[in-house]
């Protein structure tokens, strides 16, 4: 079955493979990472990173840019595999999307049950000898224009808290599962050279990223031409490093990373992976 | 595309290449992953809500508990025998084994450079002391003592004869100290102590009953006398036959030889201080009272 579905989709996609004619200089590098995040909390002999592990290879990906609308390849850099090469838990990723979905919704569906329905006070007819069924208000939950049984009380808040390491798991999972379909690019910087949509939007037909796309940044302040250009573009957008998460990352059909916002984010996410307990804010 | 000889995350991340892009649209949770409705929908969807038919049960008239609908009650048929009288109240010890204590040197989450106390001990993460059930500190117990490697400075509140031997055959040296239980809230979770602004407790003397364990030199007890300690150190080295190292030519000795005073909890801080982690700031009592309160 499994080989089916992938020769009949074989077809369709291109095949994912590293372009050997390229001709560029390949420079291999690794993301550097804050010593601090290197370190356990209480000595500085454990690391995260272990490039000698026999299990786990480093996941290498092309560098990409973006100052012109064709692709250029400026290296290559590695990736840490417990974060964008893990099990990809789908079932996590879609708890992490119900939750993001439902922490905000408020039902405000409400009923009124007899009480709260207007008249009904009186008894409609005695008790006995009229030869019909015997009720004591016009309002009860048998009549018309009645009262509701079992209907919505609301508003009802939805509000829940996810487990951090469920929260966790599925931005590693959706790392993972995005790198894995080739959905996930790392470029230099984000700038580009004109504030023209017209130039986003032939950058992405170009390079075949899909519809939609997510620019993600270290911090909030980006490159003007790059907020100008996919101002007026609903389904591109940008996003700093602190707001990821892994609605507006399914969303996407591409995500794009810099390199400094794949680093800080690697960082971040083997942090939480590695400590012993969880800080007690985010608990 | 071929999947053989892949097995787990790597099968999966292979198979995702060829499948759909995973999105919103194509997302679904494991099976049996949400718990079903509790009350049915339809014609007889609010019946009975499983209280059955008629009688005690429809009525949900819960008998209370050991109530047998007029027999002599089974826990009333024998006499009463209180073999647990107080249990509730007893002091436990919850054990800390030697080997525990190696993995947690072995995995870098215990520093050895410094003495190590409840609070080291508990800060692991992997070590539970919690006062509300009566647990008045750790018992080192000998379990792994033939693998034990570490040279420490330990300080526990109950511990056994083999342990104590295991510690000090390498080098380390072992105190047992009384906490009470608020000394223990205090010392299992500073940072919650601190930030309601109530001084370092001063630690309580031993109870009657436990006053004799912690001032014997044999269990290196807080309250013994340091001479007579030294003699057991030695006294212990002969019966269990290893060679005793000697602390005084260690290049750790100040370490090694560092100790609270009886009624001190932290290392550095003395009782009656109030520590202000916001601020980074300890205020000290000056009223003489509270001076001779917190050092008598």
């Amino acid at each position: 079955m499994l080989r089916l579905i992938s020769k009949k989709l074989l077809a369709t996609y291109s095949p994912i493979s590293p372009c050997a004619q390229c001709g560029l200089v390949q420079k291999l590098r690794s993301l550097s990472l804050d010593d601090n995040l290197l370190k356990a909390d209480i000595k500085g002999d454990y690391k995260f990173l272990d490039p000698d592990n026999h299990y786990q290879k480093f996941r290498q990906v092309w560098l990409e840019n973006l100052d012109t609308t064709q692709e250029k390849k400026l290296g290559i850099i590695s990736l840490h595999p417990e974060i964008f090469a893990t099990k990809p838990r789908v079932d996590i990723i879609h708890q992490n999307i119900t939750w993001q979905r439902l922490f905000r919704y408020i039902n405000y569906a409400c009923t009124k049950v007899t009480s709260e329905v207007r008249g009904g006070g009186r008894k409609p007819w005695p008790q006995k000898g009229m030869g019909k069924a015997r009720h004591g208000s016009i309002r009860s939950v048998l009549w018309r224009k009645g009262g509701r049984a079992h209907g919505p009380r609301g508003p009802k808040p939805y509000f829940y808290m996810l487990p951090h390491h469920i929260r966790v798991w599925g931005l590693v999972s959706a790392f993972s599962t995005k790198l894995a379909q080739d959905d996930l690019h790392i470029v230099k910087s984000l700038d580009i050279p004109t504030d023209d949509p017209e130039y986003v939007t032939q950058l992405v037909k170009e390079r075949n990223w899909g519809p939609s796309v997510l620019f993600i940044d270290v911090s909030d302040i980006m490159p003007l031409n790059l907020i100008t250009a996919t101002d007026s573009i609903k389904h591109i957008n940008c996003m700093p490093g602190y707001g990821l998460n892994v609605h507006s990352i399914l969303k996407h059909n591409t995500l794009v990373l810099t390199e400094d916002a794949a680093s800080w984010v690697q960082g971040k996410l083997l942090y939480h992976l590695n400590q012993i307990k969880p800080p007690e804010n985010i608990k | 595309m071929s999947f053989s000889g892949l097995h787990g995350r790597e099968l999966a991340l292979k198979m995702l290449q060829a499948l759909p892009r995973v999105s919103h649209a194509n997302l679904k949770p494991n099976p049996n992953f949400k718990p079903k409705n509790k009350r049915g929908r339809g014609q007889h969807g609010g019946d009975k809500h499983g209280a059955g038919n008629k009688g005690s049960g429809q009525r949900q008239n819960h008998m209370r508990l050991g109530y047998e609908t007029g027999n002599w009650p089974f826990y009333l048929r024998f006499g009463f025998e209180p073999y647990y009288k107080g249990h509730h109240l007893k002091r436990q010890y919850p054990p800390l084994t030697l080997h525990k204590l190696q993995m947690l040197i072995d995995t870098n989450r215990i520093d050895t450079s410094k003495p190590i106390d409840l609070t080291a001990l508990v800060n692991t993460g992997v070590v539970d002391c919690i006062p509300e059930r009566k647990h008045y500190g750790l018992n080192l117990t000998d379990a792994g003592a033939n693998v034990f490697k570490g040279k420490v400075n330990i300080e526990v509140q109950w511990a056994s004869e083999p342990a104590i031997a295991a510690i000090e055959r390498n080098g380390g040296t072992i105190t047992t100290t009384y906490y009470d239980l608020s000394s223990v809230q205090c010392a299992v979770d500073p940072v919650r102590w601190f930030s309601r602004a109530e001084p370092i407790p001063r630690r309580k003397l031993p109870l009657a009953d436990c006053l004799e364990y912690y001032s014997n030199p044999e269990n290196r007890g807080y309250l013994a006398d340091p001479e007579k300690i030294s003699q057991a150190r030695l006294a212990l080295a002969q019966k269990y036959g290893y060679e005793l190292p000697r602390i005084e030519d260690d290049p750790d000795y100040e370490m090694l030889i560092q100790r609270k005073d009886p009624r001190q909890l932290f290392y550095g801080l003395e009782p009656g201080w109030v520590v202000n982690l916001k601020d980074k700031l300890i205020f000290k009592p000056k009223e003489d009272y509270l001076l001779e309160y917190y050092r008598g």
